[in-house]
């Protein structure tokens, strides 16, 4: 079976530093896959290379069989791969609703102009809101909202998309524990009901291995060790 | 997020508007209101490219001058008619908003200004040593002098473009908020607000800068081929520095991304400054320090500090809790 | 005498005095994290200091120099603490607000000496080889600067450069090691302005006195700024001279406008051709 996401001999390199050198992985179809590694192995540069954030030196980065290597984040989005951030940047001057708003206008069955599209549009919307426990915050200017709830709010962008694929930055960290649960069971949900694959990127060994089927180690820019669960 | 308009406050202001001539008043003070309409109207253009997109530009008179020169030449030189070049104008300048946001799409703020500042000097400069136009007449075409617009009538009376140019400011501007208020106008404010958000989102954050420049470039060749028919004429300064600045006043002074603060803002400056025939000097000194001071002491304008204030009221209670006491809020009107 | 060895020679002068302006403005850029559009007005305000004291019978370029910097000190000082810190973490409010100043100072400029060009009387140049002529003002304007620049070099390679260069870095750390990093930037800010205030008088008897003569050596510092970077004085130097070369070959063989023109276009050249640069010079996410 075609790997979903798969990447092969990726470098990059900043200035004289290499930081990552010759990472070969692939996720297939479905799979929870973990990443972790020590701070400065090259995580955040390798999730960036994967989520079209930045190009690579060297390599190639495939999605269902293509090539996405140069292909900007904005169009992997629209394709199915969606991340999100470790330190998410929220709009100043957008609500929630407005926010997933922008997040659904980027999928192409959602463009048309219309009764029917815009009825779907915010049924979709509340739906997201309604998964991700943000209904009633979703007035509220995205810049005023708590730590725990843009951590939400990533994942209702994120899942605006129909994903195939979560590349998810350190998505639980630093949350209270009922904000980590409520998450964990969503992407757990996702996984097993709409077969939506995710790489997650954590220091946390415990919640990789009880997530992920196969946990990727990194180190110094390159991929030590392969676990499976 | 847009403030909605309760009280009907903007209707009065038109309906005073629409009354004002009636009083009587000197030519010169409709020739003020009648050009203070049109720079109104250019203010809200530089406002959907630096207000609602975030697009900080320093050169919005290049499409405002390149419209107004595009009127004068194509009526007097080429002979056509008024509105077939006014139409050419306007495509002219939306073109010029469409290569201008393409250049300055991957740039960062401070140096989109810097861009945008440098093309219209270049503009400036050229159209301010240009003398290759030598017309009939012993006119001074070209250079500081300007170039003439042909005009299908002799001399418009002073109510009458008084009337167009308020009719003109109305559905200017009410097509810009309805832009502001769309599916497009949204994704500008979220590319505006987190770029990199937007294009996790999906968004397309180089194209979509570039529609906005190409709307609010369109929007000023309108005013600029409107002030030109206006004055009869096309002049450098139609593409001057000091011009580009007193937009992004206006912006500032009135609020950013409301389209109706900077209308306001420059009803209300114009008017002020050169009602009193202050000299050209003097007037743009004072709106060098009225930016100066709204930026350093309201920086979200007249219209955004009042906006944040009240938003600061309403969510203080309770906001990023996700286990918040008692029901939420029922559904607010009001996007 | 060929008049194209004049040309470069008096662009050599010229150039080497802007390199001055230029290295103010990559001051700024470092230290304050400003892109100074009013740099060009306080190039203008020094030729005007100059102009002032010439009118008063003192034609002398150290005094000029002198004066305008500490008045452009003093300025600077003053819109460094009372406007630009306050208002840096408004990206939007910079560039305006920087335009904002330098249009104020050119519309006072136009209002107290009219917008009709001024000139200077600086006595006869000295005769070089060849019939060459070295204007006085040109040869200290250049030795100066040159001197100046490598004084400034050597302040930030040593000891007592130690916190611009390490606010320019990371101004956490700055704070953190108990330096007063609001002080040093307005400090920083005053020192810059006074800097391209002297050139402005160095540079004053060269051409004409004007309100809006800041604009072109504003370019230009931004020029070599995005080119040479932040990092090296010699590469700004050099890169000036370079320039004021090429912009003087430019106003004698075309005219003053186009060697503005020819400015303008070679920043929006660069802007357009090279993005990542750009931002990596900016150094903050937009």
């Amino acid at each position: 079976m075609t790997a979903l996401l798969s990447a092969e001999g990726i470098t990059k390199s900043f200035g004289a530093t290499r930081v990552i050198e010759g990472i070969a992985l692939s996720i297939a179809p479905g799979e929870p896959v973990g990443l972790f590694g020590p701070n400065g192995s090259g995580k955040t540069t390798l999730v960036n290379i994967l989520s079209g954030l930045l190009f690579p030196d060297a390599g190639t980065v495939r999605f269902e069989g293509k090539e996405i290597t140069r292909l900007p984040i904005d169009a992997r989005y629209r394709l199915g791969v969606a991340r999100t951030f470790q330190i998410p940047h929220p709009y100043p001057a957008l609500s929630v609703h407005e926010a997933l708003r922008v997040a659904l206008a980027a999928d192409p069955g959602n463009r048309s102009a219309g009764e029917g599209a815009r009825g779907d549009e915010e049924g979709a919307i509340e739906d997201l809101l309604a998964r991700t426990g943000l209904f009633n915050q979703r007035l509220v200017p995205c810049a005023l909202l708590s730590q725990g709830c843009l951590r939400r709010l990533e994942f209702a962008r994120a899942f605006a998309c129909r994903p195939k694929l979560l590349i998810l930055d350190e998505v639980f960290s630093a949350l209270s524990a009922l904000d980590e649960k409520e998450l964990l069971d969503l992407l757990l949900a996702a996984n097993r009901d709409d077969g939506t694959a995710f790489l997650l990127v954590s220091h946390n060994p415990p919640l990789l291995k009880s997530l992920c089927r196969r946990i990727l180690v990194l180190e110094e820019g390159r991929i030590v060790r392969e676990r499976r669960v | 997020m847009l403030p909605s308009f309760r009280g009907g406050w903007p209707a009065a202001g038109i309906g005073l508007l629409l009354l004002f001539p009636l009083s009587s008043p000197d030519a010169f003070f409709l020739d003020v209101f009648t050009t203070g309409f049109l720079l109104a109207a250019f203010a809200a253009s530089w406002d959907v490219v630096g207000g609602i997109a975030g697009q900080v530009t320093l050169g919005h008179a290049l499409p405002f001058g390149a419209a107004a020169y595009a009127c004068a030449l194509l009526t007097s030189l080429a002979g056509w008619p008024l509105p077939l070049a006014v139409a050419a104008a306007i495509l002219l300048a939306a073109a010029v908003g469409a290569g201008v946001g393409t250049l300055s799409a991957p740039l960062s703020g401070p140096f989109v200004a810097l861009l945008t500042l440098a093309l219209g000097e270049i503009a400036h400069e050229a159209a301010a040593g240009n003398t290759f136009f030598s017309g009939p007449g012993g006119y001074a075409w070209g250079g500081e002098g300007g170039i003439p617009v042909a005009l299908p009538w002799q001399d418009a009376p002073p109510f009458a473009s008084y009337y167009v140019a308020l009719c003109f400011l109305c559905l200017a501007s009410f097509a810009m908020l309805r832009f502001s208020r769309s599916g497009a106008g949204l994704i500008l404010r979220a590319v505006a607000g987190s770029p990199i958000t937007a294009q996790a989102s999906g968004v397309p954050i180089a194209r979509f800068k570039r529609l906005a420049f190409t709307v609010g470039s369109a929007f000023a060749g309108a005013t600029g081929a409107g002030f030109a028919i206006h004055v009869g004429r096309a002049t450098a300064t139609d593409l001057s520095l000091e011009l580009s600045f007193q937009a992004a006043t206006f912006a500032a002074v009135g609020g950013r991304g409301t389209i109706v603060g900077p209308v306001v803002a420059a009803l209300v400056l114009h008017v002020l400054f050169q009602g009193l025939s202050l000299p050209p000097a003097a007037r743009v000194l004072l709106y060098a320090l009225t930016l100066m001071v709204t930026l350093r002491f309201f920086p979200g304008g007249v219209v955004g500090t009042v906006r944040e204030a009240a938003w600061r009221v309403r969510w203080k209670n309770g906001t990023g809790s996700f286990r918040r006491r008692g029901r939420g809020r029922p559904g607010e009107g009001g996007s | 005498m060929s008049p194209l060895s004049q040309v470069l020679l008096d662009g050599i002068f010229a150039g080497g005095t802007y390199a001055l302006m230029a290295a103010g403005m990559a001051l700024i850029l470092g230290v304050v994290k400003v892109i100074n559009l009013s740099h060009g007005a306080f190039f203008t305000l020094g030729a005007y200091v100059a102009y002032a004291l010439a009118e008063r019978g003192i034609a002398h370029p150290g005094a000029a120099a002198l004066l305008s910097a500490a008045i452009a000190f003093a300025f600077g000082v003053f819109l460094g603490k009372s406007f630009v810190n306050p208002i840096r973490s408004h990206p939007f409010a910079l560039p305006v607000g920087t335009l904002a100043c330098a249009l104020l100072f050119e519309q006072a400029a136009q209002m107290v000496w009219g917008p009709h060009p001024l000139s200077i009387e600086t006595g006869a140049p000295w005769v070089g080889p060849g019939g060459l002529l070295i204007r006085r003002w040109g040869a200290i304007a250049f030795l100066s600067s040159a001197a100046l620049l490598a004084g400034l070099k050597g302040l930030l390679a040593t000891r007592p450069g130690l916190p611009l260069r390490l606010i320019a870095e990371d101004e956490e750390i700055a704070g953190s090691l108990g330096m007063d990093v609001e002080a040093i930037r307005y400090l920083t800010f005053g020192g810059a302005c006074a800097m391209a205030a002297a050139a402005g008088a160095l540079l004053s008897p060269s051409g004409a006195v004007t309100p809006t003569m800041g604009r072109a050596p504003l370019i230009l510092s931004l020029v070599v700024v995005i080119v040479a970077g932040m990092d090296s004085i010699g590469a700004i130097f050099l890169l000036s001279i370079g320039l004021g070369i090429l912009g003087n070959a430019c106003a004698y063989l075309l005219s003053p406008q186009w060697s503005y023109v020819a400015l303008l276009a070679a920043v929006s050249l660069l802007l357009a051709a090279r993005p990542a640069g750009i931002v990596v010079l900016a150094g903050r996410s937009d």
